[in-house]
This record gives C-alpha cells, structure tokens and sequence, in this order.
C-alpha cells in the first residue's frame, strides 16, 4: 500500500492525541485543586497500604497472560487468510479449519483442566 | 531528501534512541516502555518498507500481548531499580563478539553484494501487483501449508506446556458456588427461636 493511503490512519491518529489532550487540558484548567497528603498516599480499596507492591504473585496470572498471547498470535494468522480467503478456495477454508481445530483442542484442553477457574 | 528518506531516519533514530533506553535505564519498568516504543517504531519503518502486514503484527502481537506480559513480569517481580553497571566489562567481550557476529549475519542475509551492484531490492508482492498481506496470504496458504500447520502444533503445545508448568492444585481453598448461594431458601439458614423472658414466663 502507498504510504498516502494511510492519510485516515493519521488523521484519526492526529484526532485521538487531540481528543486526550483537550480532556487533560480541560481537567487542569477548570478541576478545582486542593492537594493533601491523604489524597496522595498510595490507595487500595479503602486500606492504608501496608506493604510494597512489588511482591512475588500467584503464577497463575502469568499462565493468563502466556494464554492470551498464543490466541493473540492465532489470530495474527487469521488475518492475511481473511484477506484472501475469497481467492484461495475451498482448500484455503480446509487449511483455516485444521488450523483453528488444533488450537480449539488446546482451549477444550485448558477448560477441562480448570486452568481458567479462578479459586 | 525525500519526505520518505526523512520519516526514515526519524523513525531509525527514535528506534536507536529508545533501544539504548531499554539496555541503559535503571527502572525495569522504564525499560520495558522504551521496549514498546521500539517495537512501535520498528512497526513505522516496515510501514515505510510496504511491509504492512509484518508492522500490524508487531503491534498487534508484541506491542498488545508480548510486551503486556513483560511488564507484567517485571511489575510483579520482587525487583527494584536494577543494581549499577557491576558486572559491565566482564560480559562487555562476550557481549561484542555476539554483537559482531550478528552484525556479519544480517550482512550476509541481506546480499551485501548485490546491494553493492545497485538495484533495487526485488520485492515479490509489488512484482505481482499485490498487497504484502495479500501477497503473504495466498504464499501462506498455498506453498507452506505444512509449515502453517506446524504452527498450529507449536501453538498448541505452548498451551499444554504453559498449563503444565503453571497450573497448581491447591486443595483447602475456600471458594463461593454462586449457584449453590442463589438456590439458598430461608429455612436452610434461619431458624426462629423462643427465648424465656427475664421473669422466666414463655412469651405469649
């Protein structure tokens, strides 16, 4: 693709950056402002912190994020056989079928073992 | 110079910028931002390249889930602000000779000779008149098919191994049953009592 053909992609890149700026400019501008030392404590669901943040968690929330990334990347693949999926016939359709069966093996696979169960 | 030779070396020198950033910085958190700010603009120079399938995918895949994951690590990790350059000229040699290495690699796998004997770089999407993603999807799903198959194997074996190394039975956890506490009826939990008064009569 020419790079002029990527105008909206910036215009709507140029519109967001305007958009978030305006809303920070507004807040600053009108919002009324009166610091306190409470107000910048570090704040958790209504406790005063106890402890630093940076703890050793629960590798549960890393297995999340390893799943999410291979579904992510399955769907990196979908996207250039979306594109030509009209051109590449039934074999093409065959080929994405074999393709999304195996990773659904893997979803059955991780539901069945609860890994998505939060205790 | 050209608008594009421009946007070229803005983008490389924001890229070189913010890789020394990722290697130089102290917070691991500042580290792993300026990570994603070279992805980003390593997805800019491959827009610049008509490589624009490649430039989604990098923002979509390490930009979106790889880098959320890294933060993720290092925010959760029991580490600070990384200790000084302690350790800098002992892995300084191993770390040129791997540097010098690759360097020759990348050389070689872009044909130095042949850039040298000029012409332009032989682009097989633009020779056909196609997209890169177009281009990308008709290769992928008719000359590799294996290869893409594979992939759908090697997807799903990172699945079952991250489940397997992860996934800890933990017996002795208290949980809710949302179902079990909506079927709950009132004469399971209350029970109505008479308690003598203080004279000791039963209240009528």
């Amino acid at each position: 693709m020419e790079l002029s053909g990527y105008l909206p992609v910036l215009l709507f890149l140029g519109l967001a950056a305007l958009i978030a700026a305006a809303l920070l400019a507004i807040g600053t501008l009108i919002g009324p402002k009166r610091p306190g030392a409470d107000k910048h404590a570090p704040y958790e669901c209504g406790f005063v912190a106890f402890e630093d943040a940076r703890m050793k968690f629960d590798v549960r929330y890393y297995l999340m994020a390893i799943l999410f990334i291979v579904f992510d990347l399955e769907i990196a693949f979908i996207f250039p056989w979306a594109v030509v999926f009209r051109d590449i016939g039934l074999i093409g359709l065959i080929e994405m079928g074999m393709f999304l069966l195996l990773l659904v093996l893997g979803f059955v696979y991780v539901w069945k073992k609860g890994a998505l169960e939060w205790e | 110079m050209t608008f594009e030779a421009l946007l070229f070396y803005f983008f490389a020198a924001v890229m070189v910028a913010a890789s020394l950033a990722v290697v130089t910085l102290r917070n691991p958190v500042h580290c792993a931002l300026s990570l994603v700010l070279t992805f980003f603009t390593c997805a800019c120079l491959w827009l610049l390249l008509r490589a624009e399938f490649l430039a989604i995918a990098l923002v979509l895949v390490y930009v979106g889930a790889v880098m959320v994951l890294f933060l993720f690590v290092v925010m959760m990790l029991d580490i600070k602000t990384l200790p000084g350059r302690e350790g800098f000229t002992s892995y300084l040699p191993a770390g040129l000779v791997v540097a010098t290495v690759m360097l020759a690699e990348l050389i070689g796998l872009m044909g130095a000779r042949k850039l040298m004997q000029g012409g332009p770089v032989r682009d097989a999407a633009t020779e056909q008149g196609l997209s890169n993603t177009e281009w990308l999807g008709r290769a992928l799903f008719s000359d590799y098919i294996l290869p893409f198959e594979i992939a759908a194997v090697i997807l799903t074996v990172a699945i079952v191994a991250a489940v397997a190394l992860t996934l800890r039975r933990r017996p002795n956890v208290r949980t809710q049953d949302p179902a079990q506490q909506a079927a709950t009826r009132k004469q399971d939990r209350l029970r109505l009592v008479d308690l003598p008064h203080h004279d000791g009569s039963k209240q009528a």
